[in-house]
């Protein structure tokens, strides 16, 4: 590339990454508009229900309609229930389930990593142990094993997703720990003679946080989708509950003739994990360059 | 390296106990009656007596885990409850058919992912766009891949490749049924050709996921390694940058990629169990739904442990291997 005094110039009035203002405008457009639609996937998944005319769980005209309807903007599925109240529906569930998913593996993890991390010793190794065994079973296919056990539900497809996902925060946490507890100012606070609960608290936990909210948010696509793949073999909850997987795998029988039935759940199901999974690259991209 | 392979194959061992008692387990807790589903719910009470005993519930639980365990090695997995046959006659067919898919849409994945990674690593061209495709495909639930598959290969295009089953004929008599191979080993160009057809979309479907991760992994170990000193030399010697690139980058971004592979062997599971139900494949995968659909837990405690077996197997495999390249694995 030329040399172009222009650019350098451009380069060096850039915020420098210890303001505050710097991780946003570090982004470029992209990552910028990624971002805006997190925010307004979570927004039409909130509110969007609400909003629709009709009812997600009971038919409300023709059958089979195809988009572009009138009354029926994407048309109707084989009952004649509205698909874009049923989509929004599903979106609100889908979201809401991988949200839970991913906090509550986040929280199960990060209890056991800090412990591990934290305690050392036996404890340590008995912990890693277990979460070794974890990490090398399969985690679909124990997943969908457990939620088979359990029955037929979203809630029981969730617990078998969270059985496979806590060992990865688990790791990831223990490592974080140690890490931090190596850190010049927690070994200072150390030497002052704070100790136990309140070394944790204060200064070995707010050093992890940014790593685990991270990794959290980069989850939330992946845990998407599993559910959905479990939802589409038939492990969530089954008709007429407006989830996506189940509707995209009804609407298969239909496809070939009617393929907005199926494709579209689909299509949602690949948006939502899209928008999330862009943005935490975002999120990392920022948080790299801001140096947080 | 014999010690690291012995412990490897201990852990195996452990991994594949635990991976036995927590089936058995689940099987023990799952909600409904194994007995119920067996016999129907109207059996009288002397029925469901003699189905406990047959199905060998009435042994102490213990017990039931060794016969359990003991089977599972004999490739024993009991009864299906729902069509009271031996679980591993069912299978017995299905295994082959899941297998033959996993392969070529494990062969797709190494071709997408390395001719991603080739594009997506000259500097410059089509970056953002390329990122933008990565993350769509990366996104993709498998089914919508199939599904679209299907509307364009078979609908709008008039039937150009099939849309269900493995092939247009049927298996041979005693064949190995893996169709591709039956129809080589029976000296059928035709035969051969059909089965190669109708693997094409599900194979692909069920690859893309696995495909772009890889690239993405390839990616970043290529254009590390073309900043690298010695890649530098390499030109400085008068190296074209494709020759840079495929015989020194792509090589050195191999050994990331080949543990990926292994993962992603876990995750192609799952999408082949989603894409043999788009396309009516009679695989473990579509066996697996069926028996969900019918709460017949035995049968699908069967499907989960072989494909558990097989996954943790190939990744004792795949350490192995990288131990026996690359002499740092050994020690860490």
């Amino acid at each position: 590339m030329l040399y172009s005094p222009k650019r350098t110039l451009k380069r060096l009035e850039r915020p420098t990454p210890d303001r505050p203002d710097g991780a946003w405008s570090a982004l470029g457009v992209g990552e910028k508009l990624s971002l805006v639609a997190v925010a307004v996937t979570v927004l039409v998944a909130l509110v969007g229900p609400a909003l629709m005319p009709y009812s997600a769980i009971i038919p409300s005209g023709e059958q089979l309609l195809p988009p572009l309807s009138p009354g029926h903007v994407l048309g109707t599925d084989v009952l004649g229930m509205d698909m874009a109240t049923r989509l929004v529906a599903g979106m609100q569930r889908s979201l809401f389930a991988a949200v839970v998913v991913t906090l509550i593996s986040a929280a199960i993890g990060t209890l056991i990593g800090v412990v591990a991390g934290f305690k050392g010793g036996w404890l340590d190794s008995a912990l890693m142990r277990f979460t070794d065994l974890f990490l090398a079973f399969p985690a679909m296919i124990i997943a969908m094993a457990i939620a088979a056990a359990i029955g037929q539900s979203l809630g029981s497809a969730m617990v078998g997703i969270i059985v496979v996902w806590w060992p990865l925060y688990a790791r990831l946490v223990r490592g974080e720990v140690r890490r931090a507890a190596a850190l010049p100012h927690v070994q200072a606070a150390r030497v002052a003679g704070v100790g136990g609960w309140k070394l944790l608290w204060r200064h070995v936990v707010p050093a992890v946080t940014p790593t685990v909210v991270v990794t959290a948010s980069l989850d939330i696509g992946a845990v998407v989708m599993t559910l959905a793949a479990l939802s589409f073999i038939g492990l969530g909850t089954p008709a007429p509950a407006p989830e996506l997987g189940r509707m995209a795998s009804d609407g298969m029988k239909y496809f070939l003739n009617a393929w907005w039935v199926a494709v579209l759940p689909s299509l949602a199901i690949g948006l939502l994990a899209f928008v999330f999974n862009y943005a935490g690259d975002a999120l990392r991209v920022m948080l790299r360059r801001t140096g947080v | 390296m014999l010690v690291f392979v012995a412990k490897r194959l201990g852990s195996l061992v452990v991994v594949l106990f635990f991976l036995t008692l927590l089936v058995f387990t689940l099987g023990k807790v799952a909600d409904s009656d194994p007995v119920r589903t067996y016999v129907g719910v109207n059996a009288s009470a002397e029925a469901v007596e003699a189905a406990r005993e047959e199905l060998g519930l009435d042994n102490p639980i213990p017990v039931q885990f060794g016969s359990f365990v003991a089977g599972a090695v004999q490739g024993d997995f009991g009864i299906s409850l729902s069509s009271k046959r031996p679980i591993a006659d069912e299978l017995s067919t299905r295994l082959p058919a899941t297998l033959e898919l996993a392969g070529w849409a494990l062969a797709l994945t190494v071709v997408i992912g390395v001719s991603l990674a080739s594009l997506y690593s000259r500097p410059g061209r089509f970056g953002a766009f390329m990122r933008f495709v990565f993350f769509s495909a990366a996104s993709a639930p498998s089914f919508l891949i199939a599904m679209l598959s299907v509307l364009v290969f078979y609908k709008w295009l008039d039937g150009a490749l099939p849309a269900a089953g493995r092939s247009s004929y049927g298996p041979y008599e005693d064949a190995t049924g893996f169709y591709v191979l039956d129809g080589i080993l029976h000296g059928s160009p035709t035969y051969t050709w059909d089965a190669i057809q109708h693997l094409l979309l599900p194979a692909f479907a069920a690859a893309v996921g696995s495909g772009v991760a890889l690239a993405r992994v390839l990616a970043d170990g290529i254009s590390s390694s073309l900043g690298s000193p010695w890649a530098r030399t390499a030109r400085a010697l008068g190296e074209r940058e494709g020759t840079v690139l495929r015989r020194h980058a792509l090589r050195n971004a191999s050994s990331p990629a080949l543990s990926l592979l292994a993962v992603q062997a876990g995750f192609m599971v799952s999408s082949l169990v989603v894409v043999e139900q788009v396309f009516s494949w009679n695989g473990l995968g579509s066996y697996l739904s069926g028996a969900i659909g019918v709460g017949d837990f035995p049968a699908i405690a069967a499907v989960c442990l072989i494909l558990g077996a097989v996954y943790v197997i190939l990744n004792t495999l795949v350490d192995v291997a990288l131990a026996a390249v690359d002499p740092r694995v050994r020690l860490s």
